[in-house]
């Protein structure tokens, strides 16, 4: 999110297709392990029930005769301050950050999208307003606002989602009006306009399919950085409670046991860093793909 | 010149005015009222709304935005529920510790990112650079108050090689105290003579600074490695190339050169998110700063000094765009005739 | 400058100052502390605010006896081992034949820290001052007609009924001896309040107060005081810290690299880590401390409080906790007078609890019952029952939400005067204030308005009697006040409105630089640091 805007593609590229998209994948073998690792994570997620062997120590199931065992065959990632199974939890734990993810994304795009296009394309005072009201909460590094907003809500996956939301939006506003100016100000566009086109017909047809394919790779690269939010916020008690297995709250609750009971906070912490590591090398990897430079550098 | 700067600030001030504006909202979404909070739990009716009235929660929501803005401009910025201070000194008591803790992170950032992401430039796509690559996007993935968690028990605990926690060592307190003239450990150390205290802070500092330094790393070098591929193309590189200088100069000196406009820029924007990063591993090291102070005031539910903090980064924030931007604009004439 | 030059050598110059740092600055290997006698320190790692309720000794109630048992001393001392008080500022005392007239013959030559000597005439005053204040456990002194001073160094009690007076002068709390002429003479009591919230001492204690550092981690700092009467001859610490330190593995660290002495309480998993280690020490000791779940009376009737204690898990909890808990029974718990173990406890009966929630339409199958709960933020153990008892009662379509708050704001919340903002349980430890057991019942059951300790507004006016006479009772005839204490308990579990959960074991853990340490339950978690003789 802190990227300058020069390293984003500009308006205009495109995914390459047929020969130079296996050219590109073969020369990016990043790209390849960031998408074959997203799909296993998504994968998980989706197997998690099928996967786990105590799916209901993701809910809210205790064993407290079994607290705090190390690894072994029976618990593979050994069992928690409650007794629950650890490698079930981060097994189920893939629903929830990355679902969370997902739908913060979905929510700033349905946000920032229309706001972004009519600011690009009407221009003027409407820009103007709308542009400096998005400088207000850019004003605030993600998990500050989140922070704010969180710590006077009530704790729940609800309030990660609006909260989130809320600080991401204006980066997609950004993004699209950016590429909604550029493409408005082009002269295939004032000679639609002096055809008749309606301005709808230009958004539609024009401006949104140019806009599209850098706000794929901006999603990409900001489902890690979500993710990480996600994480940031539950570790911090203002997100997911008990007994939810976010991965971020399995942290902190095993922070007071780390000492004797690696596992605890070992396990769902690598679990983290593997899916924003994922995701992330799956949005450079897409990025990078669609520089133009890199095929005339080859 | 003089135009572009006062667009700029004109414009910085009216985010800030919006950012004072937003918080004072977020300070009335709190569930609960606050004048029964202040009248204490033995209070009867009239005393809450005796409360109000002292509170001024009894006026409209447009006279009360505007005392509260009135407040901040002032230095009233509440006081804090849990050290029952005024908010505004006790940021002023916890920024210096984090500002310390955010600077040596962003110097250890730089020390790895700069050779990291010449060596990527210069031979891109190539194992190196994939490797390179690979780290920093580890380094920007990384959740870290999970990292803080397993350095501390790798290299304090199991190996003893730094110290656990806190911001210096105990016994110091009383055989070496630190008498505070600026509020910056590393500053009056050095300033009073009380070295013993100095070399205590700086290795306290290394293990938090190494976790913060994480994601300005990963993002530097992946920015640096952007920026010197990007000017490498450039015309005056091909006549430097022209002119005979060997690869490792053109990248090293020339190139690098360049890349410092942008790279400085995003330096100082990842500083304010850094600080917000603080919040994540200062209870785990005791390092006393704005962290440690937010992650208590979240547990006693301190609203004023929570949004006392937000403010403060967010101002923080503000100023530093600014600052970037005026200082590209000296730099690169062509930014301001944008 | 060479822009990469330049960069290699501030890499190489942060590296050179970073090693030099590294070792020049740092103290942090298992070394013992140094030995001159003007840095003798004794920390002690406590995970909740000291000074919480201010600093008059005559109505403290809360974490800050920690403390102020180093600063102030009471006449008598209860002695864990003979179960009898020990002296302190008094050196003999007796009784008349009724029980009526207690006599306390003072110690000589003792000095309040504001340099005055305490005299009879003092110890009066500060009693009373304390008595009139009512605050914290003055109760203890409810029997107490008058006090007088017939010479400088006798004190006497004339009492109402016959009350142990040699237990109430012990107490942990309220009984301390203090200059009350520390603000000037003839100032008023709120003056002198505000005097000691400095903060100031104004007791005979071996320490004095150097420094407080409100809301921060090492929140009291005492020194020791030159003229104490027992004399600084021999090893002793000269100063005491007390470092508030929220998370255990942080505790266990600084107990393991020797930066604290002394840590009160830390999960039991991490607390059976330190066995083994040479220079940690592991005490463990039965306490006179239970955790209770406070059932908010007001908002759930009789019905769903015992469908509620039936629903708790509590051989769970006990297993879970590692042999940091023991099992209790009713709410006296083992060592104190008063305790049964013949009572109807309760056990873990999740049919039961069905049974008894369908008839109010909840249970599996039914409405969902929507409860919340608070318990203490830093407290690793509560947290572990919260979850549990979160799972047990989730099976019974019970959704119970957690709130783990600092404790002050745990505790402000549930005397909140809008009583929607309360919560349907609250979890805290209780512990007396001296070798009695009425304060579960003065404290936790007598009716409150507002409430204060009775965090399940319980309201019962017969029980209320009874609990106003049982010292009484238990002062003319033991057997009787045994019975009486029998009754109470079995209409506290019939009635439920509040369970112990477990009694609480201490697993202290300790460097082995001092010797001297004598766990005692009738002053809990409190270390007395003169007692101990640092041998490091």
């Amino acid at each position: 999110m802190i990227e300058a805007p020069s390293t984003l593609p500009t308006a205009g590229a495109r995914l390459p297709r047929g020969q130079s998209l296996r050219r590109g994948l073969a020369d990016n073998p990043l790209l390849l392990a960031g998408g074959l690792l997203s799909a296993l994570i998504v994968v998980i997620a989706l197997l998690a029930p099928l996967l786990a062997p105590f799916p209901g120590d993701a809910g809210s199931a205790t064993h407290p005769f079994l607290v705090l065992r190390p690894p072994s065959a029976q618990h593979w990632f050994g069992t928690d301050n409650v007794g629950r199974d650890v490698y079930s939890r981060v097994l189920y734990g893939a629903r929830i950050s990355p679902l969370i993810a997902v739908i913060v994304l979905a929510i700033s795009c349905a946000v920032g999208i229309p706001l972004g296009v009519t600011a690009g394309y009407f221009g003027g005072w409407l820009d103007e307003a709308i542009m400096r009201v998005t400088d207000i909460f850019l004003a605030f590094p993600p998990l500050l606002l989140a922070l704010a907003l969180a710590a006077v809500l009530p704790a729940s996956i609800t309030t990660v989602i609006i909260v989130i939301a809320l600080t991401w939006w204006p980066w997609y506003t950004r993004l699209i009006r950016g590429q909604a100016a550029s493409v408005a100000g082009r002269p295939y566009i004032d000679s639609c306009r002096a055809l008749g086109v309606s301005r709808w017909r230009i958004i539609f047809r024009h401006i949104l399919p140019n806009s599209i394919t850098p706000l794929i790779v901006q999603v990409s690269l900001d489902v890690g950085g979500v993710i990480l939010t996600v994480s940031a916020l539950s570790f911090l008690g203002l997100g997911a409670q008990d007994p939810t297995p976010d991965w971020g709250l399995m942290v902190a609750e095993g922070q007071d046991y780390f000492l004797t009971s690696w596992w605890v906070v070992t396990f769902p912490g690598i679990a983290i860093l593997v899916t924003a590591f994922a995701f992330t090398l799956l949005g450079d990897g897409l990025r990078d793909l669609m520089d133009p430079k890199r095929i005339f550098l080859r | 010149m003089i135009v572009y700067v006062a667009r700029r600030v004109a414009l910085a001030v009216l985010v800030v005015a919006g950012v004072i504006v937003l918080t004072f909202v977020i300070a009335h979404l709190v569930p609960g009222d606050p004048a029964a909070t202040w009248a204490g739990p033995h209070a009867s009716a009239a005393q809450i709304a005796a409360a109000r009235r002292y509170l001024g929660l009894d006026r409209p929501a447009g006279v009360q935005l505007l005392s509260y803005f009135g407040g901040i401009l002032s230095g009233n910025w509440g006081v804090s529920i849990h050290t029952h201070q005024p908010v505004l000194s006790d940021l002023a008591g916890a920024a210096p510790a984090s500002l310390e803790l955010v600077t040596a992170a962003l110097i250890i950032a730089l020390v790895v990112a700069v050779p990291l992401g010449l060596v990527s430039a210069r031979w891109p796509g190539r194992a190196s650079d994939q490797a390179i690559r690979a780290g920093s996007i580890l380094g920007v993935s990384m959740p870290i108050f999970w990292l803080a968690l397993i350095l501390q028990l790798v290299f304090a605990q199991r190996l003893r090689l730094l110290p656990v926690t806190g911001e210096f060592s105990p016994s110091l307190l009383f055989t070496h105290p630190l008498t505070r003239v600026t509020g910056f450990g590393l500053i009056d150390a050095p300033l009073t003579g009380n070295w013993p205290m100095f070399g205590s802070i700086l290795s306290h500092l290394l293990l938090p600074a190494i976790v913060v330094a994480a994601y300005p790393a990963g993002l530097l070098t992946r920015m640096i490695r952007a920026q010197v591929l990007d000017t490498v193309g450039d015309a005056h590189i091909q006549m430097v190339r022209a002119m005979g200088f060997g690869e490792g100069a053109v990248f090293g000196r020339f190139a690098m050169k360049l890349a410092w406009n942008p790279v400085a820029a995003a330096v100082a924007l990842v500083f304010a998110y850094s600080l917000v990063n603080t919040f994540l591993v200062e209870a785990i090291f005791d390092w006393p700063g704005l962290g440690a102070y937010t992650t208590a005031s979240i547990t006693s539910l301190d609203t004023p000094a929570i949004l006392g903090v937000t403010l403060f980064i967010a101002l923080v924030y503000v100023v530093a765009n600014l600052a970037v931007d005026i200082f590209q604009a000296a730099i690169d004439p062509r930014i301001r005739l944008k | 400058m060479k822009p990469h030059r330049a960069g290699l050598l501030l890499a190489s110059g942060s590296a050179l100052a970073l090693l030099l740092a590294a070792c020049g600055g740092s103290s942090n290997s298992p070394s013992p502390q140094p030995t001159s006698s003007g840095s003798q320190v004794f920390t002690y790692d406590t995970t909740a605010t000291v000074m919480d309720d201010g600093w008059d000794p005559a109505t403290e109630y809360s974490d800050g006896i920690i403390a102020m048992n180093n600063m102030y001393e009471t006449l008598t001392r209860y002695n864990a081992a003979t179960h009898k008080v020990d002296p302190l500022l008094a050196t003999s005392w007796s009784k008349s034949a009724n029980g009526l007239t207690w006599t306390f013959h003072l110690r000589h030559g003792v000095h309040f820290h504001t340099g005055r000597l305490m005299t009879a005439p003092e110890a009066k005053a500060a009693l009373q001052r304390t008595i009139k204040l009512g605050g914290g456990a003055a109760y203890v002194f409810e029997a107490v007609k008058t006090i007088t001073a017939p010479d400088q160094y006798t004190l006497v009690f004339h009492l109402k009924f016959p009350s142990p007076m040699d237990l109430a002068a012990s107490a942990a709390y309220s009984a301390y001896i203090y200059d009350t002429q520390a603000a000037g003479s003839g100032g008023s009591s709120s003056a002198l309040t505000k005097w000691f919230n400095t903060p100031h001492d104004a007791g005979t204690g071996p320490y004095t107060v150097q420094t407080w550092n409100k809301g921060q981690e090492f929140e009291v700092i005492l020194k020791s005081y030159p003229g104490y009467w027992g004399g600084w001859s021999g090893p002793h610490y000269k100063k005491v810290v007390f470092r508030v330190v929220g998370q255990d593995s942080t505790s266990a660290q600084l107990l393991r690299s020797g930066q604290v002495s002394f840590v009160e309480q830390v999960s039991p998993s991490v607390w059976q880590s330190f066995k083994g280690n040479p220079g940690i020490r592991t005490v463990s000791a039965p306490s006179w401390q239970n955790l209770l779940a406070q059932i908010n009376s007001k908002a759930l009737d009789l019905n769903l409080r015992q469908a509620i204690s039936y629903g708790i898990n509590y051989p769970g909890i006990i297993a879970a906790l590692h042999g940091a808990a023991v099992p209790s029974s009713g709410i006296i718990p083992d060592g104190l007078f008063g305790h049964s173990t013949s009572l109807p406890n309760y056990s873990y009966d999740p049919a039961k609890a069905a049974q008894m929630l369908k008839q109010a339409g909840y249970g599996p199958g039914g409405k969902p019952l929507n409860l919340s709960l608070t318990y203490t933020q830093g407290d690793s153990n509560e947290q572990v029952v919260a979850t549990l008892l979160k799972s047990s009662l989730a099976k019974l379509n019970v959704n119970l939400s957690t709130q783990s708050l600092a404790w002050p704001t745990q505790w402000a919340k549930a005397k909140s005067a809008n009583e929607a903002n309360r919560q349907s349980i609250f979890l805290e430890y209780w512990w007396p204030d001296m070798a009695d057991p009425s304060t579960w019942f003065t404290n936790l059951l007598l009716t409150e308005h507002p409430p204060y300790f009775n965090l399940s507004y319980y309201s019962n006016s017969a029980l209320d009697k009874q609990i106003n006479k049982v010292d009484e009772v238990t002062a003319k005839s033991p057997a009787a006040g045994s019975q009486l204490y029998h009754s109470m308990q079995v209409t506290v579990l019939q009635q439920a409105p509040l369970q112990a959960l477990y009694n609480v074991n201490y697993q202290y853990a300790m460097r082995t630089s001092f010797t001297g340490f004598v766990p005692n339950p009738a002053y809990a978690n409190v270390v007395f640091a003169y007692d101990l003789k640092p041998t490091g």
